[in-house]
């Protein structure tokens, strides 16, 4: 698997860029250094590096979760460093995320779980449950809508997290690590589902670093090296 | 107006799920509150009453103003109407020599035989004058004491310097003892409820952090703690006004049976309905208040 020689810039407007972005949490230390790029509607991009490269920090600017030291980061026509509190949370509505550790709550089933996305949103109950049935069914999990999500396989639980994001039908869809607690079998069928996100028009970043991953999907891959954005481009199609 | 609606009725999901999420806490909250109210409102009980004691205490003393033996009884009925007059003064009652004497052992405790004895009524004829409620100030009997005393006809007025400055301090002091207890309940009840919410909030912190990244604005995560702090306030000021009922209810006839030296005094009354619901919305307000000194204290709440 290489680097090829893939012209990264979108074709339509940006729905998130970042320009020269650097984030330092102790004077002379860098955890994203002079970063740059920008992600259309539609694609789906994967940010790749060792642990510590940067991918997590990154993910949280695109959520409104850390501000940038320096530069700019523009998130669905936001300006995140001049974003106020009490703006923050109508940008991540906007915005679908999801976890290596899936982060469903225990306390409620998976219909609830689901259903929170839409229940921060103020949409109304009736019109809630069909969103929820139609998130599940999409992931297939529809008939497990009453279930304790703790009694679901790993990855049944993570498709119930990737509804969660996605019923909301956000623009923009972060995926932090998504298969790293998963077998090689479900990640394809992670990441499978992941893709036909973006294949609908949302635009998609997955943090992983797992290469085999990326390598199988063949799509544009921003990789990060001690913070500094050190390729972006695509990765060979290879079989996997 | 539908958005706003699907999130209150989200909130409302979300503190119902919280207080059984954390049924065992919110139990003993709602106990202890209740006990603090309780206290409390064993304490307003007792004071009201002992306020309507002094108070009934205060409308049996007057001032007497004794009259010349020149003013007949037309003369007293047009002084008794100038004195009601008088700024601070509730009525006025003109007393014959004759009602005196009969009157004479009821207030001395002396027998009338020796007066009768003499053959002649020696009491002179008095007007009564009670002071309005607010107005037994010992300011306010010596400004009446004065203007009685510029009315043609009255030789002399007992103010009653002796009893208007106890009264009033007796008074004062069972206002502002209850009015003690009653903060120091209250605030014992801000922290019981502060704690609670304290504690599920902190059970509560991975859900809160998930429903900001879902984009929950702060106030929709906030209202939840609230609502379950003015549950457990309101269930709290219930249980209290139950239980005040039961011990009112068991130990009435006691605490009458002890006062009955107070003669018309000895009826013990309970809340009235109005105070009840004030009870409970104290309860409910203060449980509010609790959860909303809980969540200031964590600004990322």
């Amino acid at each position: 698997m290489a680097f090829g020689a893939a012209t990264p810039t979108p074709a339509r407007e940006p729905l998130v860029a970042l320009r020269h972005v650097s984030k330092s949490y102790r004077a002379g230390t860098y955890a994203l250094r002079d970063v740059s790029f920008e992600v259309g509607k539609g694609e789906l991009v994967f940010l790749t590096g060792a642990s510590g490269a940067g991918k997590t920090t990154l993910l949280r600017m695109l959520f409104a979760g850390e501000r940038p030291s320096t530069g700019e980061v523009r998130v669905l026509g936001h300006d995140v460093a001049r974003l106020r509190r009490r703006t923050i949370p109508a940008l991540r509505r906007r915005v679908g995320v999801v976890f290596q550790d899936f982060e469903l709550l225990p306390r409620m089933n998976v219909e609830e779980n689901v259903r929170l996305a839409l229940d921060v949103r103020g949409v109304p109950g009736r019109e809630a449950r069909a969103r929820v049935f139609s998130a599940l069914k999409q992931v297939g999990l529809h008939q497990w809508r009453h279930q304790d999500p703790r009694s679901l396989s790993g990855g049944e639980q993570q498709r119930v997290a990737i509804a969660r994001a996605l019923v909301g039908e956000p623009s923009l869809l972060l995926a932090d690590e998504p298969t790293g607690n998963l077998d090689p079998a479900l990640t394809i069928e992670i990441m499978d589902l992941i893709a036909s996100v973006a294949a609908r028009g949302t635009a998609v970043i997955v943090a992983t670093h797992d290469l085999a991953l990326v390598g199988r999907h063949g799509r544009r891959t921003l990789r990060l090296d001690a913070g500094r954005l050190a390729g972006d481009a695509a990765l060979e199609r290879v079989s996997v | 107006m539908r958005r706003a609606l699907a999130i209150a009725r989200y909130v409302l999901r979300a503190a119902a799920r919280g207080l059984r999420a954390s049924a065992a806490s919110a139990a003993i909250a709602v106990i202890a509150m209740a006990l603090a109210l309780l206290l409390a409102g064993a304490f307003g009980i007792a004071i009201g009453n002992m306020a309507g004691v002094v108070e009934r205490v205060g409308d049996r003393l007057t001032l007497s103003a004794y009259l010349t033996p020149e003013v007949d009884e037309a003369a007293r009925t047009a002084l008794a109407a100038r004195a009601a007059r008088i700024e601070g003064v509730q009525d006025v009652e003109a007393v014959s020599p004759e009602m005196a004497l009969a009157r004479f052992p009821e207030r001395t405790g002396v027998s009338a035989a020796p007066v009768e004895l003499v053959g002649e009524n020696p009491l002179p004829a008095s007007l009564e004058v009670r002071l309005r409620a607010g107005d037994r100030s010992p300011e306010q009997a010596e400004r009446v004491r004065l203007a009685l005393e510029g009315l043609p006809g009255v030789a002399e007025v007992s103010a009653g310097e002796d009893w208007v400055p106890g009264y009033t301090r007796a008074l004062d002091f069972v206002r502002g003892a209850g009015l003690a207890i009653g903060l120091v309940l209250a605030v014992a009840t801000l922290v019981i409820v502060a704690s609670t919410i304290r504690l599920a909030y902190a059970a509560r912190r991975d859900e809160l952090r998930i429903l900001a990244l879902m984009g929950a604005s702060r106030t929709t995560m906030r209202l939840p703690f609230l609502l379950e702090g003015l549950a457990q306030g309101a269930c709290a000021g219930v249980l209290a006004l139950l239980l005040l009922r039961l011990l009112f209810v068991l130990a009435r006839p006691a605490v009458e049976a002890s006062l009955a030296f107070l003669a018309d005094s000895a009826a013990v009354r309970f809340f009235s309905p109005a105070e009840a619901v004030a009870l409970v919305a104290g309860g409910a307000l203060l449980g509010l208040l609790g959860a909303a000194l809980s969540l200031a204290a964590d600004r990322r709440a």
